[in-house]
């Protein structure tokens, strides 16, 4: 008698998992689902990717080792002109508060210039949160998101050019136009500020 | 399609991969690069500037340069208007005398 029961009851599974996958199929042919970027994803969809991409990123990225000379003002300088030509269009330089990029991407990116906590991710404050933040940026430029807008910097600039990235990017809601304008100048000298 | 498009369409094809791959090349930036502008640094209250900052001191290390010159041209200009002074005065008590 249990054990009919359980078969009936492993029967009623299959059938549920059948018609499950035989629904999610025609939903995803159908063509119902929004994907323009000017309309947003529903709560559970968008609670479904952010909990995905934070935790695979807070899990690739635990092994990262930050540079002890992260301070460096001449890894500012080499970031900062880098951030000015590759991100500030998406991410935002002080004095601006939008551009075409942030108006029409979706996911929006991130206003850098804003502190972590400002911008939805609380890592100011002690040095413990200050290393996660930063090796999350250095993985997050090297590797990209998915589906985001926010490409991979790994294959075409090596890591010491990306921690020089995180670096600025630690200083950046502190500066002002001024600061920014003088810090991300490549014109001074010949060679720029590559490495 | 005989070999010859064939090779031509693979060697621009690789050209164009590898001139892109080469795009962001901190060179390649400097041909629109512009110059910091370090007159906001230059009017800056110096005595309140914390040296030790990493901020500071790579806006000190961007702008020397420009404030190395802006300094030698105010010490050239002191010498010019010290010579031209001179001169004057020169001419003053050369006029005196006769």
């Amino acid at each position: 008698m249990a054990a009919f029961k359980f078969l009936t009851c492993g029967k009623c599974l299959l059938i549920a998992a059948a018609i499950s996958i035989i629904g999610g199929l025609a939903f995803l042919y159908s063509g119902l689902y929004p994907i323009g970027a000017d309309v947003p994803h529903n709560r559970l969809t968008y609670w479904l990717l952010e909990t995905l991409r934070e935790r695979s990123v807070a899990r690739a990225a635990s092994d990262i080792k930050v540079p002890s000379d992260l301070n460096a003002p001449e890894r500012l300088l080499a970031g900062g002109a880098d951030y000015n030509d590759m991100c500030a269009g998406c991410h935002l330089k002080p004095g601006k508060t939008e551009s075409d990029f942030t108006l029409g991407l979706y996911p929006t990116p991130p206003n850098l210039t804003l502190a972590g906590d400002e911008h939805g991710h609380d890592h100011t404050g002690n040095t413990e949160n200050d290393d996660e933040a930063s090796k999350r940026q250095f993985w997050i430029v090297k590797h990209g998101i998915k589906a985001s807008g926010m490409p991979a910097w790994g294959p075409g600039h090596d890591d010491e050019r990306i921690w020089n990235m995180v670096a600025f990017l630690k200083r950046l809601p502190e500066l002002s136009p001024d600061q920014y304008q003088i810090l991300t100048a490549r014109g001074q000298d010949s060679e720029g500020h590559g490495h | 399609m005989n070999m010859k498009t064939l090779a031509t369409i693979i060697v621009f094809s690789t050209l164009g991969i590898a001139f892109s791959a080469q795009a962001h090349e901190p060179k390649e930036h400097m041909k629109d690069a512009e110059k910091p502008d370090c007159t906001a640094m230059k009017n800056m209250d110096h005595s309140k500037m914390d040296m030790n900052d990493p901020v500071m001191q790579a806006m000190m290390q961007q702008c020397m340069k420009d404030m190395h010159q802006d300094n030698q041209a105010s010490e050239n200009a002191n010498q010019e208007d010290g010579v031209q002074k001179e001169h004057t005065a020169n001419d003053e008590s050369i006029e005196h005398k006769h």
